[in-house]
């Protein structure tokens, strides 16, 4: 069993670990940073429940090994939220649509909207299928959809979430 | 007074969902906490022989390995279903011991540092298997001439049931045309985005079990975690946070579950089992693998006048706890006629066992009914050359106080006509008509698809008395209020429903409120827990009653304070106002400190503490106690590609008054999603070597953003509320009723080519079969 | 599902990383995007001593434009789809990337990582056929070409030795006023295709086609060109009846695979409709009727 050194940034803060290569990213947000937000649904990619901004674009965290991304910077859902734990304005917008049920496809939602509306319009037809890479089982997607758009148009182009 | 009830009032649950701060089974971290895995068979069926895990034990960062043989001494043998007449249960174990019975069966659990290592040991592990014939198909199932699964049950039906309703002979001679269908479901699983999972925490030295569980009853899983370990009860608690979603599957306790209990309890640490995707596909259960065989006696002019019913149930191997699959049966049976005045009713069912995972509840698990008996109406209709809309006219009860369903269930005040009329006339019905006439010249094939459904939540008059539930609640020395309630939720919101109803009944702002559940040792003792579309109705009674109680302890203090009669007073905001009499209002805050703090100023017959456990019956229920309503849709077929494309679809449903409509149209869209994807996309497929074929989401295919259109919810007002509780639970309906509209429209897509749709799983290939575009089987 | 254990590499240049493959051989598998390896790690279905992951390797990423437009093997597909080079030079590449996986796969998932693991119902070797791309690889020896038609070899298979990595993906330039198609139907948005097709049209002076590439997907144990069909073509007038024709030719000469999401005979009848839906458009694109 080997073990390497791990250096990255996550939300912010550089955290220094050693860990196993095959630690996967999501096990290492979660368990060695204790940072609980990132879910693991399926360990394969396709559910989108672990996503989190690597540079500031979507990765599916259980596909990528800690050890991979030395000196990275990674967001989080954590990272999403203010101070005192502010929502930012998706947020908002998806807690005054009931956007989510259960919870537990949120932050990889969250983390992959934050990404697309960084880039600029949104519509209901592009938003569909951006969206198609996160499942979610409770809400047939409707209400998220409508979080999305409500906060297209509360933020406008320009707007970036709270750190 | 009804300030938050009825509104869509933003939910509790939703800023610690949406900053990451949940606190799902997987956050559970405790001091010197282990984590488990699963060795699992990878055979259908085979005789276990020798397990060496010594290998495995010796690898560094293990702590234990346990074998079937090793945890059957600390555990009872698993039962269940031993009231149900005639249901006869294998005895098994939470682990296999001397026999597999489905890829998956969990054979040895392997605990150490982190679940790497685990995976690793179980790597380790070698077992001697000598394989069996594996039992499949739940048909052949039935063959007495197959060895039996179990050898204590000696055959693989493990169910029988015959029953008849009305003079079924009768009416099949006098008949005018006997239709006769079989109709087939395929296997489907709940799959909650969260997996399974649980912390099991024995303290060796108070002797308690303290469970993390990731369920829909917390009460219910203590009771059989103290029966099955032989645990006493009052040293079980079972702790339950944020639920990644349930459907049904969470209300099993699972022989995972219990083998990682008595792990805990054998070497005296905390353990945790996460299940991973694969597991979970493979051996958390299924659901809706059935068949019925029906003979349905038809009059004339399209009336359903009876029905031959053969109903097969596929049970998968073990039995899951606690609910007999033989109960699902009796429900599919009493459902079985709806809405409709059917005259009688032969019933022939049974549940066989087949090396498959367990059959558990999924969402409406007599899901069945509806599909089959939607599919008629339109076959009655198609054969008979008669309008789908008029017949189902024809056929429904006007739900008049002395309309009583043919297998007894009380259908006075349901409101099946009214959704009917309303969904047609909210997706403009005739424009689809003209719409898919249109659109057939230009060489596209639409099909517009309707069904109508009720479920009980919470059932009729006689159903629902059998029933209660109790709730808890105490009013703070700051005059806010904590509700205490048993139930389960796993996205339902119950955390802000519940607090609107209190808050409503007590007379404070909303955000006064704290609802608490998920924790066996100060809810009270609910064995239910959340299913059943039951929550509406019980809980929201229960909290109401607890809630009204503590109200008036509040009052009979506020009265000796102010000197003012109680029933003067009124709590309104928070405060405590005098009727009629210009007055200052006292902050409830005020009342309740001097209740707790300055008891010594009050008379001695007034109660100071003010709490109140009470509990709701069905006599505080009015209303009809069915959900219900129709569901229309407009597909289009791509007879090139097979594809189906949901290019509208309308729910017109009636829930009673309801408490927060956002809440109440999330769960309509939820399981309207999931139904859809039984007929389009989702199946539990196994070849016919029972090997499972969809053990990643690769192959089961949940229905993402791009495959759930846009579903349009219309409520259907009625009469105004009775005297009672008439939030009735929605949870379920979608997911009934949405595969009957779907196949329903596919049907009509194809009519033009005499396509009889009587499978409900249509994948692609499967459209273009149907169509004669491909071959079968080619 | 955590992967069994193993030790990790991670050279910054193709030479470490190709001797790093030719000492550790049997026992070693490279990394780049990751998102077909690592399910396959996790799923303990793939085991490896040692992980090389090429992601540290600046020479393996970027986009040159030469005689042809060639890809370094790293480049993720999200910044290959949306280089507006690509899209101007090879529209039909930017295209077939859309369909690949989602966004966050394509965020990491590589063009070489994609073409080495020859995924049969993937997307970007049928380009590579429908393109008369070609690959470059390295190994200790020496570097060398090999053109698509050499490289799909079978599932999940291509001609490259185990000690030779894929470090540039390339792509001819395209002449004017070529026409192109990618048509895929899929079970869900993002899902591998049950049956794809990539088609590529050229008209001569004389207005008929003068260079026809049909590539397909998910009908095959990897990607395949349906040569028959493109000599059909050649030499024809544009029409609709045309484009049933060569479709009939398609289906006539593949024999798909059976699995759980569909059976030969309706990976075959998609196939026929959606070569005759990507000829139609492809002509679409040439201006031709």
């Amino acid at each position: 069993m080997t073990f390497e050194s791990v250096r990255l940034e996550v939300n912010g803060v550089v955290y220094e670990r050693v860990v196993e290569p095959r630690r996967t990213l999501c096990d290492f947000i979660r368990e060695d940073l204790e940072l609980t937000g990132t879910h693991i649904g399926c360990e394969h990619g396709v559910c989108g429940s672990c996503t989190v901004l690597l540079e500031g674009e979507p990765v599916r965290s259980c596909l990528l090994f800690a050890v991979q991304v030395p000196g990275a910077s990674i967001t989080t859902i954590e990272g999403l939220t203010g101070p005192g734990g502010a929502l930012g304005p998706l947020q908002q917008a998806m807690w005054d649509n009931h956007g989510f049920q259960c919870g537990f496809c949120t932050p990889g939602f969250l983390t992959t909207i934050t990404a697309l509306l960084r880039e600029g319009d949104v519509s209901e037809e592009t938003l569909r299928e951006e969206l198609s890479g996160n499942l979610c089982r409770c809400t047939g997607y409707q209400s998220i959809i409508q979080g999305v758009l409500d906060a297209a148009r509360a933020s406008g182009p320009d707007t970036e979430t709270s750190r | 007074m009804r300030r938050f009830v009825g509104e869509s009032a933003r939910r509790v649950e939703d800023p610690r969902i949406l900053t990451g701060r949940g606190r799902y089974v997987d956050d559970v971290r405790l001091t010197g906490m282990l984590h488990a895995t699963f060795l699992r068979s990878a055979y259908p069926h085979a005789r276990v022989g020798g397990i060496d895990v010594e290998a495995a034990r010796q690898l560094p960062g293990v702590v234990a390995v346990f074998t079937g043989a090793e945890i059957a001494p600390v555990t009872k043998p698993i039962q269940i279903g031993t009231n149900v007449p005639g249901f006869t249960c294998p005895e098994f174990w939470p682990l296999a011991t001397d026999r597999v019975r489905f890829v998956g069966d969990p054979v040895a659990i392997v605990v150490a540092e982190n679940r790497y290592v685990a995976e690793d040991a179980c790597d380790l592990i070698d077992v001697e298997y000598e394989p069996l014939d594996p039992v499949v198909s739940f048909e052949t199932a039935q063959d007495p001439g197959l060895p039996p699964l179990f050898e204590d049950v000696g055959e693989n039906v493990i169910y029988r049931v015959e029953n008849s309703y009305g003079d079924v002979d009768s009416v099949f001679a006098s008949a005018h045309t006997v239709i006769r269908e079989t109709f087939h479901q395929s296997r489907q699983a709940n799959v909650p985005m969260e997996t399974r999972g649980a912390v099991a925490d024995y303290n060796p030295a108070s002797r308690e079990l303290t469970f993390h569980a990731s369920t829909q009853n917390t009460h219910g899983w203590r009771f059989q975690l103290a029966n099955y370990l032989d645990q006493p009860l009052e040293r079980v608690r079972v702790l339950c946070g944020d639920v990644g979603g349930g459907f049904g599957l969470k209300l099993a306790l699972s022989r995972e579950d219990l083998t990682l209990a008595a792990a805990s309890r054998i070497i005296g640490r905390p353990i945790k089992w996460i299940e991973d995707r694969n597991e979970h596909l493979l051996a958390s259960g299924h659901a809706r693998e059935e068949r019925m065989e029906v003979e349905a006696a038809v009059s004339a002019d399209g009336l359903l006048v009876g029905l031959r019913a053969r109903m097969l149930l596929d049970q998968g191997a073990y039995p899951s706890i606690p609910t007999a699959s033989a109960i699902y049966l009796h429900v599919i049976r009493d459902l079985l006629p709806g809405p409709y005045r059917m005259q009688a009713l032969a019933f022939e069912g049974a549940c066989v066992v087949t090396n498959k995972a367990s059959m558990v509840a999924y969402r409406g698990p007599w899901e069945i009914e509806t599909w089959v008996r939607e599919r008629l109406i339109d076959l009655i209709a198609r054969e008979l050359d008669l309008d789908r809309i008029d017949v189902r006219r024809r056929n429904l009860v006007d739900g008049a106080p002395e309309d009583r369903s043919i297998t007894g269930s009380g259908l006075d005040g349901i409101s099946s006509r009214q959704c009917l009329d309303l969904a047609l006339e909210k997706i403009g019905y005739a424009q689809l008509v003209r719409d898919k006439a249109a659109a057939r010249e230009t060489g596209r094939l639409l099909g517009i698809g309707i069904a109508t459904y009720i479920e009980f939540a919470p059932g009729w008059r006689e159903w629902r008395s059998q029933f209660s539930e109790a709730a808890s609640a105490r009013i703070e020395p700051n005059g806010h209020l904590v509700v205490y309630t048993g139930q389960g939720p796993t996205g339902q919101g119950h955390e802000t429903t519940l607090a609107q109803i209190a808050a409503d009944a007590l007379g404070v702002p909303l955000d006064h409120v704290r609802v608490v559940h998920g924790d066996t040792s100060i809810t009270p003792l609910n064995l239910a827990g959340t299913g059943g579309s039951r929550a509406g109705t019980w809980a929201s009674g229960s909290v109401m009653m607890a809630t009204k109680r503590v109200r008036e302890k509040a009052l009979a203090v506020a009265s000796a304070m102010l000197e003012i009669d109680a029933a003067d007073l009124d709590i309104v905001d928070g405060m405590v106002t005098p009727r009629g009499v210009p007055s200052e209002p006292t902050p409830l805050a005020q009342v309740a400190n001097t209740a707790y703090l300055a008891q010594r100023t009050l008379p001695a017959d007034v109660d100071p503490h003010l709490a109140a456990t009470e509990t709701f019956t069905a006599e505080g229920i009015s209303g009809s106690g069915w959900s219900g309503g129709t569901h229309v849709c407009l597909v289009e077929v791509d007879l090139e590609t097979g594809g189906v494309r949901i290019l509208r679809y309308l729910v017109a449903e009636d829930a009673g008054q309801i408490i927060n409509p956002a809440i109440v149209d999330g769960q309509i869209r939820g399981g309207v999603a999931q139904g859809i994807a039984g007929v389009l996309y989702e199946r539990a497929a196994y070849d016919a070597d029972g090997q499972f074929l969809a053990g990643t989401f690769m192959d089961y295919l949940l229905p993402t953003a791009s495959e759930i259109p846009f579903i349009e919810i219309v409520h259907y007002e009625g009469p105004p509320p009775g005297e009672g509780v008439e939030f009735r639970g929605v949870g379920e309906g979608g997911a009934i009723v949405a595969p009957a509209v779907v196949t329903s429209a596919i049907e009509d897509a194809l009519g033009h080519l005499g396509v009889r749709v009587t499978e409900q799983y249509l994948p692609p290939g499967r459209i273009l079969e149907l169509a004669g575009v491909v071959a079968v089987g080619g | 599902m955590k992967p069994a254990p193993f030790d990790y590499h991670a050279p910054t240049s193709v030479d470490e990383a190709t001797e790093l493959l030719a000492k550790l051989a049997d026992d070693a598998k490279v990394i780049a995007g990751g998102q077909s390896l690592v399910p396959l790690l996790s799923l303990r279905l793939v085991r490896v001593d040692h992980l090389i992951d090429l992601n540290r390797i600046e020479a393996l990423a970027g986009i040159t434009e030469g005689e042809q437009v060639e890809i370094g093997a790293c480049s993720r597909h999200g910044v290959v789809e949306s280089s507006p080079f690509v899209r101007s030079q090879i529209p039909l590449v930017s295209d077939a990337l859309s369909f690949v996986g989602h966004r966050a796969i394509r965020n990491r998932g590589t063009i070489g990582g994609s073409i080495a693991h020859a995924d049969p119902a993937a997307e970007l070797p049928a380009a590579l056929l429908a393109l008369d791309g070609s690959v470059m690889v390295r190994n200790t020896a020496g570097e060398r070409e090999i053109q698509a038609s050499d490289l799909f070899t079978g599932f999940l298979s291509t001609s490259l030795e185990p000690d030779e990595i894929l470090t540039h993906v390339r792509f001819p330039r395209w002449d004017e006023g070529t026409g192109w198609s990618v048509q895929e139907f899929a079970r869900r948005s993002g899902d591998f295709a049950l049956a794809g097709v990539m088609t590529v049209l050229g008209l001569g002076a004389d207005g008929k086609i003068a260079k026809a590439r049909v590539a397909l997907f998910g009908v095959a144990s990897a990607a395949v060109r349906a040569e028959a069909a493109e000599e059909l073509l050649v030499g024809e007038l544009p029409s609709a009846e045309l484009w049933s024709e060569a479709a009939e030719r398609v289906a006539a000469g593949i024999d798909p695979p059976s699995d759980l999401h569909g059976s030969s005979a309706y990976r075959r009848q998609l196939a026929k409709a959606l070569v005759r839906r990507s000829l139609q458009e492809s002509a679409t694109r040439l201006g031709a009727a």
